[in-house]
């Protein structure tokens, strides 16, 4: 993608975003809701085409030439609700250039492993929420497409088969599929992606491996919960090397200066106060994400980041409990 | 475009529509199961025509020489006469119009017909109208059935002195006045008013010393068909009722059968974005592959009313013997203004499905769209009647209109020149064109555009968009 731009209207829902994804790779698009993710995917899938800038997919100008070597799970997904199971999943791998021989039986094939072989000849509409997202999961990667894209794949689906999901992702990835996927959750992206995009505003604000972000975000901090769960803060402040302290949800914050040490501030607070836990506390995408948003200002900008995310957030998991 | 990918949403949305119980019942069974009725209908109908009526008329007669007359005209043998020689004629002209089935039709079913019977029964010169009116009021208000039926008093006639016998030259003919029992049936009443009147003619004729019979063969010129000389020679003047038929016939066959894939094509549209299905199948062909694929879908599914339709219509034909009604090139013609119309409807619907969230929100779009269909009903006296009139002519040349005005055209007796049908078939395809192209503008950005439903600003902003 170079310099990809798409505006509705008056509104710039992706302003010159600059990409490349190797072939291989698995890729999470995170960001909060509107940021532009399910708008860039669908430049990549030539549903929507951008106002400017260029892109080109499996080596072809658009996905118009290689749709059928694509694999696409859209944010709105649905089935034909009279269709039967199995005869929608055919009809879908027909539409993307399968043949018809052995195609019924791979049908069959794939609904027992997502432990939905009983409902072949059941009708669409019969099926609940999260076994109609499965179905179309299927529908996304039946003809053994070379790239996959996901757009919100979790979203709505228990525990149980969020766990298959991610199984079934990664098995993609390990069989040398490229995998994009998109989520507005981030602890999704975390356990799965070893490559993060990271979206606000229509403007790609990160883009690096996982393991890259956290050296580069390194919060410099440290997690001290004390034996009585009571307030030390005064106390280990006056630590050498802390910069400052807080208190987050029962759990100190320990900000350390930038010349200071980690282990030795650690080895300092176990010798100022009563420990029951102490450890370096790692960057989450989360907390890289507010950092980037804010421009890294503290203060009420903050936590107005982090309340919008977590909005974000606990909307899926309700969904998903 | 990758045409297997239109030939599968095609087979898909034609399978998803055609293949239905529903379909299949309401749009081949019923039609057949109706085609199968008309006949019984027809013997039901007759059969349960209102019971005829039998009762009493009385005659107050003051010229005192027309009753007997009336007596005589009134006889359940003459009027039982009468009604047959009518139903001979009816089953004759049927015969005409409709081979020998129709007219056996025809003959059986007059054959039930009851006809009315009556007694007449003359009053005292002096006697007082007003108390056999009271009497039947009696009658009414009473409201239970009379033991002997024909103790029903149907009907008093008074008739004049001078009815039959000028009183003096100078003075014209008197009359007669009628007076009923209420909810008679027609039959009745026509029967007592003509029989009187002819009572009374048949005395002045008489008293005038002319002969009836004579006057009869005076009055009466025998029919013979009327001839139309055309180039080659010259036909039978088609009857008024076959003109009509065959045109109305293909206009309604062809609104149907363009309107039903019209419809379809736009619930499986928005049905598809309410299942939010779209993006679904967006990611697997264009929005242009879906949309062709819809269309030719659907078109499988008005192609196939229309043969069947065709098909009983022209063994109907076949069966009242008169297949020369219709050509082999006016069939043709029917298809191909068939898909000329239906392409334009259908890229209207599509637009349409596409733009909308529901249902609901169609409607307001398709009053204009229905509107339009409902344009060539009313260009249909006209165009029927002079099917190459300026009106007529002007009218074929207006997409999408266009195909309905000429099907009614090119059925009609007097088809129009076959330059002028081809000069119609390429306006109404630079029409569908323009039409599909429009069409897939909307289609393209409406699909996965929710929210409200655009008006007609939006839509032309889309086109521009898209």
């Amino acid at each position: 993608m170079n310099s990809v731009r798409k505006t509705f209207g008056s509104k710039v829902a992706v302003q010159g975003i600059d990409l490349a994804i190797p072939e291989g790779s698995i890729y999470g698009f995170i960001g909060p809701n509107g940021a532009g993710k399910t708008t860039t995917i669908r430049m990549i899938m030539s549903i929507l085409f951008p106002d400017s800038g260029e892109l080109s997919v499996l080596g072809k100008k658009s996905a118009v030439e290689s749709k059928d070597r694509i694999g696409y799970l859209p944010e709105e997904r649905g089935v034909y609700k009279k269709m039967k199971v199995a005869a929608f999943l055919v009809y879908m791998g027909r539409l993307k250039g399968m043949d018809s021989a052995g195609l019924k039986p791979k049908v069959m094939d794939w609904l027992e492993r997502i432990e939905l072989g009983e409902v072949a000849k059941k009708k669409c509409e019969e099926l609940s929420k999260g076994m109609q997202q499965k179905v179309q999961f299927i529908a996304s990667v039946l003809h053994e497409p070379d790239l996959i894209i996901l757009d919100e794949p979790f979203s709505g689906l228990d525990p149980v088969n969020m766990r298959l999901l991610r199984d079934l992702i990664n098995e993609q990835h390990t069989a040398g599929k490229t995998v994009i996927f998109s989520t507005h959750v981030m602890q999704q992206a975390e356990s799965i992606c070893d490559h993060i995009i990271m979206i606000h505003e229509g403007k790609k604000v990160l883009d690096d491996t996982l393991g890259d972000i956290r050296n580069r975000f390194d919060p410099r901090a440290i997690h001290v919960d004390t034996i009585n769960h009571d307030d030390q803060s005064t106390l280990i402040s006056a630590v050498p090397g802390i910069a400052n302290v807080r208190i987050h949800e029962g759990i100190h914050v320990v900000k350390l200066d930038e010349s200071m040490d980690k282990q030795q501030a650690m080895q300092n607070i176990l010798n100022a106060v009563p420990v029951s836990r102490i450890e370096i506390k790692r960057p989450t995408l989360e907390d890289v994400f507010i950092e980037i948003v804010t421009g890294g200002s503290s203060g009420g900008d903050h936590e107005d980041v982090r309340a919008k995310l977590l909005a974000g957030s606990k909307e899926t998991q309700e969904v998903a409990s | 475009m990758n045409f297997s990918k239109i030939f599968r949403v095609a087979g898909r949305e034609f399978a998803s529509t055609a293949m239905t119980k529903g379909f299949i019942i309401g749009a081949l069974v019923v039609p057949a199961v109706m085609a199968a009725l008309i006949p019984l209908i027809a013997i039901l109908s007759a059969a349960a025509q209102p019971s005829a009526d039998k009762g009493t008329v009385y005659i107050l007669d003051h010229s005192t020489e027309v009753y007997a007359e009336i007596e005589t005209r009134l006889s359940p043998e003459e009027i039982r006469a009468r009604w047959e020689a009518r139903a001979q004629r009816a089953a004759n002209f049927a015969k005409g119009m409709m081979g020998q089935a129709g007219g056996d039709q025809v003959e059986n079913a007059m054959g039930f017909i009851k006809t009315p019977e009556f007694r007449i029964i003359p009053t005292a010169p002096d006697a007082d109208i007003e108390e056999i009116k009271t009497e039947i009021r009696d009658q009414l208000a009473s409201g239970t059935e009379l033991d002997d039926p024909m103790q029903k008093i149907l009907a008093v006639i008074e008739i004049d002195i001078d009815a039959a016998n000028k009183a003096n030259d100078s003075e014209g003919y008197g009359s007669y006045q009628a007076f009923f029992r209420p909810k008679l049936n027609e039959e009745t009443v026509g029967e007592i008013e003509s029989g009187v009147r002819w009572s009374i003619r048949e005395r002045r004729y008489e008293n005038a010393g002319l002969d009836r019979d004579q006057i009869s063969e005076l009055s009466k010129i025998n029919e013979r068909d009327s001839k139309e000389i055309t180039e080659e020679g010259e036909r039978n003047e088609s009857s008024e009722l076959a003109t009509f038929l065959i045109p109305v016939a293909a206009l309604v066959l062809l609104i149907i059968a363009t309107m039903t894939g019209g419809q379809y094509l736009l619930t499986t549209t928005i049905e598809e974005k309410s299942n939010r299905v779209v993006e679904v199948l967006l990611s697997a062909c264009s929005p242009m592959e879906l949309m062709t694929g819809k269309i030719v879908g659907q078109m499988g599914v008005g192609l196939s009313l229309l043969i069947v339709y065709n098909s009983v219509g022209i063994a109907a034909l076949i069966a009242f013997n008169r297949l020369d009604m219709i050509s082999g090139q006016t069939i043709i013609l029917f298809f191909v203004f068939f898909l000329l119309a239906y392409f334009m409807l259908a890229s209207m619907m599509a637009a349409i499905g596409a733009a909308v969230n529901d249902m609901r929100e169609a409607q307001s779009l398709m009053t204009p769209v229905m509107l339009m269909m409902m344009i060539p009903y009313f260009f249909f006296m006209p165009v029927v009647r002079a099917p190459n009139s300026m009106l007529s002519t002007v009218t074929s040349f207006i997409p999408p209109i266009s195909p309905f005005i000429m099907i009614m055209r090119i059925s009609s007796t007097d088809p129009p020149p076959p330059l002028q049908i081809a000069a119609v078939i390429l306006v109404n395809l630079v029409g569908v064109v323009v039409s599909l192209w429009f069409a897939a503008k909307v289609f393209r950005v409406g699909l996965l555009m929710y929210g409200k439903p655009p008006n007609l600003r939006t839509l032309i902003k889309w086109i521009k968009m898209a």
